[in-house]
């Protein structure tokens, strides 16, 4: 009795095994590509990948984004962003200090961008970083260099 | 035979082959998980896609689309109108296409002062992290 139903059932297994495979070849095939791809790089690019969402949005935003919206998204960008990414917070900063039309305002951000970013105290590296987030901006304001670093007037430590 | 009597031969069969092709399928993104730890979450796939600028098959993008959800609803507004906007720019949920007629729409919800064709493709460019 148990045999004729080892028997019955051995169809549908080998069926199922089968399909199984089938499946998985399938998905391995189609779907895993990305995941793949990931699978390959080291867990340090793989923990870089998770801000890249949030960075993708923060680009967009200063690239065509209203002043309002610029702000909003460079204060949630600094909370985001922890002590250690200093070049990332640099970078916001940099972001802050053009798009602040008050000049004790940018000087109080880039000092704060060279605190995060010990580069941007050089005040060539500082223009050169200003420069290319003024490029990235494709609408006004901040498409310009700000007059506290166009004027020659700064003093960072 | 009765048509009842085939029926009953023939259903297990069926049920297996398609419970097979689905634990097959499922197994995939399970065992990609397990190889490449807790990193490889929905947010590490989409930054992925956002960096490469990938190429994939056709299957690849409906799980990709999943993703893209899933990152969105993590997001408060306007973040999420500026996500919507990048990942109709860069087809993130159309097969890799760009949809710019959807990128325009979604960059006029959020009152922008530019938003065509040619200020999208450079956004295009320009967001990628």
């Amino acid at each position: 009795m148990n045999r004729a139903r080892a028997k019955r059932a051995l169809g549908p297994a080998l069926v199922l095994a089968v399909a199984s495979l089938i499946g998985y070849a399938r998905a391995a095939m189609e779907g895993g590509r990305f995941a793949q791809a990931i699978a390959e790089l080291s867990n340090a690019e793989k923990k870089a990948l998770e801000s890249a969402p949030a960075l993708t949005v923060a680009n967009a935003i200063w690239a065509l984004g209203s002043e309002d919206a610029v702000k909003k998204m460079l204060r949630s960008e600094l909370d985001r962003l922890p002590e250690s990414e200093g070049a990332a917070r640099a970078r916001a900063f940099v972001r802050f200090g053009i798009i602040d039309s008050n000049p004790d305002g940018q000087a109080a951000v880039f000092f704060q961008a060279c605190v995060a970013d010990r580069n941007l105290c050089d005040r060539a590296r500082l223009i050169a970083a200003a420069e290319r987030e003024t490029k990235a901006r494709l609408v006004e304001p901040g498409q310009h260099l700000p007059l506290y670093l166009s004027s020659g007037h700064l003093q960072v430590p | 035979m009765t048509r009842a009597h085939s029926f009953g031969l023939v259903w297990p069969y069926a049920v297996a082959a398609a419970v097979g092709y689905l634990l097959g399928s499922l197994a995939v993104p399970a065992l990609a998980a397990l190889a490449t730890g807790s990193v490889n979450s929905p947010l590490v796939r989409v930054g992925f896609a956002l960096r490469e600028d990938p190429q994939a098959a056709p299957g690849a993008w409906p799980a990709l689309a999943a993703d893209v959800q899933a990152v969105r609803s993590s997001l408060a507004a306007p973040e999420r109108e500026a996500f919507d906007l990048v990942v109709a720019v860069r087809g993130l949920d159309s097969g890799g296409t760009s949809d710019f007629q959807r990128a325009e729409r979604v960059c006029q919800t959020l009152t922008w002062q530019r938003c065509d064709r040619a200020t999208l493709m450079l956004l295009k460019e320009q967001s990628r992290p």
